[in-house]
């Protein structure tokens, strides 16, 4: 007779106030989705683990400062996670600059395959939701966004490794970014 | 409306992490001042924290999460696999305390190194963003830094846990020593409650020693006794004061030495009869030869009590 899973949200509520058991939970769950996203983001497997661990020490100390009605339990951690990538990134010099040749066309979000556990149910809608979001926007839109968001560079730094206007960029950044928050609400 | 689209720009080009520094300032300062920024600039951060749920999951290493309560454990953090509310009694709380302070202070201080490093990088961002904000030789040399302030931070955490090593092993040393001054006090009461002290002061009706003081603390049961003189008159260089014990057991006075006192008359010496007194003791004092007699030759001067 299994028991009902805790949602996310619980977990880091409950290792907020110290209960290291929905700690551990709660790495279960995230850590696989967050460490893919470290590693696409830094394109180092070692830098990618060292993010991941001072991630959720970082995590374990401010789960008490998690509020549910302001975010996701999930969100609230991809930022946390994504900052501590990106700060890694300017701590290497790699924020104002493409280390790697990789191209718009290269970087690219939906690939995920929904996560494998009936458990998670809850995190297999929201992939499908995001995915069907993020799929309508215009191309261009949804492909700086993508670049933007696993590449962790300025504007000004894209706009120059894509050889896009500067002005072009924040636009579509903006729009694509307006338009898929109203879609993630429900909107049309 | 410009103003509109204005935040609306920075605050999605936030919620990516792309804006300058400037452009940060900028709108962080308008998230302070107007709610509706900072509601967006919220809305917006989350929404694009959505899109990690598009990311492909990746097994992490199997002992991660063992690296990461380890790093825990390193840090002094309190938390998974580590017990809260653990109570340690005495000197030894106040330390684990200090080492505990020590450590959150030391890890702050490492973080605080990290976040300047990361200021410092920000801060010598070129204006023209084609150019690397930091080149590999400042790389190279911020990372020598913090891997230098690391090694510090780790040669600081070993010499306090010697320390401490050293004062838990000073406190037992302080504790068995506090023992012993225990028992030995116990052992000095037990002693005085024992002794049966006699406390004498010695008047004279001789003249010249109508001013002069004396006092003899008398342990019967140890058989000796301490003698304390104020004001005597000088005696004659071949002389000397020799103080007596009467013991109304014995015939004569029992000798209890020669008395010298200093340029001011003054003495306070220890002394023990020549032979046992048994009975209710009293004292006297008299000017004898240089040296002492066997049995007195000269005047009492001073008897008591």
């Amino acid at each position: 007779m299994s028991q009902p899973e805790l949602s996310e949200e619980d977990l880091l509520q409950r290792a907020g106030r110290g209960d290291s058991r929905a700690f551990d939970q709660l790495y279960d769950r995230m850590a696989p989705r967050l460490f893919g996203l470290l590693r696409q983001m830094l394109h180092d497997e070692r830098e990618a683990e060292d993010i991941l661990q001072d991630g959720f020490v970082l995590l374990w100390e401010r789960a008490s400062t998690f509020d549910p009605d302001r975010s996701k339990a999930f969100t609230w951690a991809v930022m946390l996670f994504r900052h501590k990538a990106i700060d890694r990134m300017r701590m290497l010099g790699r924020r104002n600059r493409l280390v790697d040749s990789a191209a718009l066309e290269q970087t690219t979000l939906g690939a995920a395959s929904p996560p494998g556990v009936d458990e998670e149910v809850r995190a297999h809608e929201r992939v499908l939701v995001v995915g069907k979001a993020l799929n309508e926007l215009p191309k261009e839109q949804r492909q700086l966004i993508e670049f933007a968001f696993l590449k962790g560079l300025t504007h000004h730094v894209i706009a120059e490794s894509l050889g896009i206007p500067l002005g072009t960029v924040k636009t579509n950044i903006r729009r694509g970014l307006l338009r898929l928050r109203d879609l993630l609400k429900g909107g049309a | 409306m410009m103003d509109v689209e204005r935040f609306e720009e920075l605050a999605a080009l936030n919620a990516l992490d792309m804006l300058e520094n400037d452009e940060k300032r900028a709108l962080d300062g308008a998230i302070a001042r107007d709610k509706e920024v900072r509601t967006l600039a919220l809305e917006l951060e989350q929404t694009t924290a959505e899109l990690a749920y598009l990311i492909q999951p990746v097994e992490p290493p199997a002992d991660m999460k063992k690296r990461i309560r380890a790093k825990m454990r390193a840090r002094g953090i309190k938390g998974a696999g580590i017990s809260r509310g653990v109570v340690i009694g005495g000197i030894g709380w106040a330390l684990a305390a200090c080492f505990a302070m020590a450590s959150v202070w030391l890890w702050r201080e490492q973080a605080g190194l990290t976040q300047q490093l990361a200021a410092a990088s920000r801060a010598i961002a070129p204006v023209n963003p084609t150019t690397p904000m930091v080149d590999d030789g400042k790389t190279r040399t911020l990372e020598e830094e913090l891997r230098k302030r690391r090694d510090e931070f780790e040669a600081q955490k070993k010499a306090l846990a010697t320390e401490i090593e050293s004062l838990n092993k000073r406190e037992a040393e302080t504790k068995a020593q506090n023992a012993r001054l225990t028992a030995e006090v116990a052992a000095l009461k037990e002693q005085e409650q024992q002794s049966q002290l006699q406390i004498a002061t010695l008047q004279s009706k001789v003249w010249e020693y109508r001013k002069s003081e004396m006092l003899v603390v008398w342990d019967q049961k140890r058989g000796q006794g301490v003698v304390m003189l104020e004001k005597m008159p000088k005696v004659e260089s071949d002389k000397d004061y020799q103080l007596w014990v009467v013991d109304p057991s014995k015939p004569n006075p029992v000798s209890a030495g020669v008395v010298t006192v200093d340029s001011k008359g003054s003495v306070k010496a220890t002394f023990k009869p020549v032979e046992a007194v048994t009975g209710e003791a009293k004292f006297a004092l008299s000017v004898e030869k240089k040296g002492g007699v066997p049995k007195s030759e000269g005047q009492l001067l001073m008897v008591g009590p």
